[in-house]
């Protein structure tokens, strides 16, 4: 019954594949293993994966090759041919699977929340930059061992409480 | 200065191949999970609910296993781990402006994490969901990834400079 095997497989992979925790663990031995590779290009250290760092390090490097400008970023873009890619492909990754499985839908907003959600980017990147690291950096960083990475965790969980609590109100005082 | 398994030559030439590859796999699988460390907080706190969370929580983990798996196969591109044991455990891993004392990154910790945790759930994701939601034709969360890219450079070019001057007028300079 070959049959009923490739679906079980295929079953289990499509859970497995749809589980966050499954890709927290991917990302976490990832990270290492091209620590493990690439190091020699520079560091710093725990730079596997963030999101805000490789969006600097991919705007800043591209932007110094471009215009010739000199803005700061990692040792590992710098000496590189081009800065690390990965926010470029996590668009990429994200626009296949969304493709694939026909989840690709335009949703617009207004132009007042465009604004609001440019500025919320602004600010959020340059508070990341601030402590050094998304709360991605920060996870591989507590992981590596760095005792201010953890201290930033826990002030991230005291902000998400406050803001999900403003959220609650909010929405009691619709409903009522 | 530390070496991995690749020499310098040939690391400078796969540093973009490689991470963009990691950031395809990565991208494809947050949109399949809807991965977010912040609603993953955000979810556990509202309605108890560990699925997101334990997203973060296994990341975490994983990581740690993964620098202790490489520091036993590759020690030399592992220079300071378990950095807390190597560094002290007040210094933080190079990323933040340099040339402060300890306290000033203790600062850095708690009030950057604080803000970012704010501002992050009002708007519904943190960095990578918002990147992932703009690759699945969410013009709100584009516009916020239009806003990280100005943030880089805007950072580099001005804020850098004044939170360094400021910390320094403040008497947290090294």
């Amino acid at each position: 019954m070959p049959d009923e095997y490739t679906n079980t497989i295929r079953y289990y992979a499509s859970l497995l594949s749809r589980h966050p925790a499954f890709l927290g663990a991917l990302i976490g031995v990832l990270a290492a293993f091209s620590q493990a590779l690439l190091i020699s290009a520079g560091g710093p250290e725990a730079y596997g994966f963030c999101v805000a760092c490789h969006t600097r390090d991919m705007v800043n490097g591209l932007t110094n090759i471009i215009a010739g400008t000199n803005l700061a970023l990692a040792a590992i873009s710098k000496n590189s041919l081009l800065p690390v890619m990965s926010v470029a492909g996590v668009l990429i990754g994200g626009y296949i699977s969304a493709t694939l499985h026909r989840e690709h839908r335009i949703k617009k907003g207004t132009t007042r929340d465009y604004l609001i959600y440019f500025i919320s980017g602004i600010l959020v990147l340059n508070l990341a930059m601030i402590f050094g690291g998304c709360p991605y950096r920060a996870a591989l960083r507590t992981g590596y061992g760095d005792l201010m990475a953890v201290i930033f965790i826990v002030s991230m969980a005291a902000g998400v409480v406050l803001g999900a609590y403003f959220m609650l109100r909010k929405a009691e005082q619709e409903g009522a | 200065m530390a070496s991995g398994i690749l020499p310098e030559d040939a690391a400078v030439f796969f540093v973009p191949i490689m991470t963009l590859l990691l950031g395809i796999l990565i991208g494809y699988l947050a949109q399949r999970s809807g991965y977010c460390s912040i609603g993953g907080f955000r979810d556990y706190f509202l309605f108890r609910h560990t699925r997101l969370l334990s997203g973060y929580l296994a990341l975490i983990v994983a990581s740690f296993a993964g620098y202790l798996l490489f520091w036993f196969l590759t020690p030399a591109a592992m220079e300071h781990f378990f950095w807390a044991l190597t560094s002290g455990p007040a210094t933080p891993i190079p990323g933040a402006p340099g040339g402060l004392d300890a306290a000033a990154y203790l600062i850095f910790s708690i009030v950057p994490g604080f803000f970012i945790g704010l501002i992050a759930v009002l708007i519904g994701g943190c960095p990578i969901r918002q990147t992932v939601m703009a690759s699945e034709g969410n013009y709100r969360a584009a516009w916020f990834f239009v806003g990280m890219c100005a943030g880089s450079i805007l950072f580099a070019a001005l804020v850098s400079g004044w939170v360094v001057a400021l910390m320094k007028t403040l008497g947290f300079g090294a």
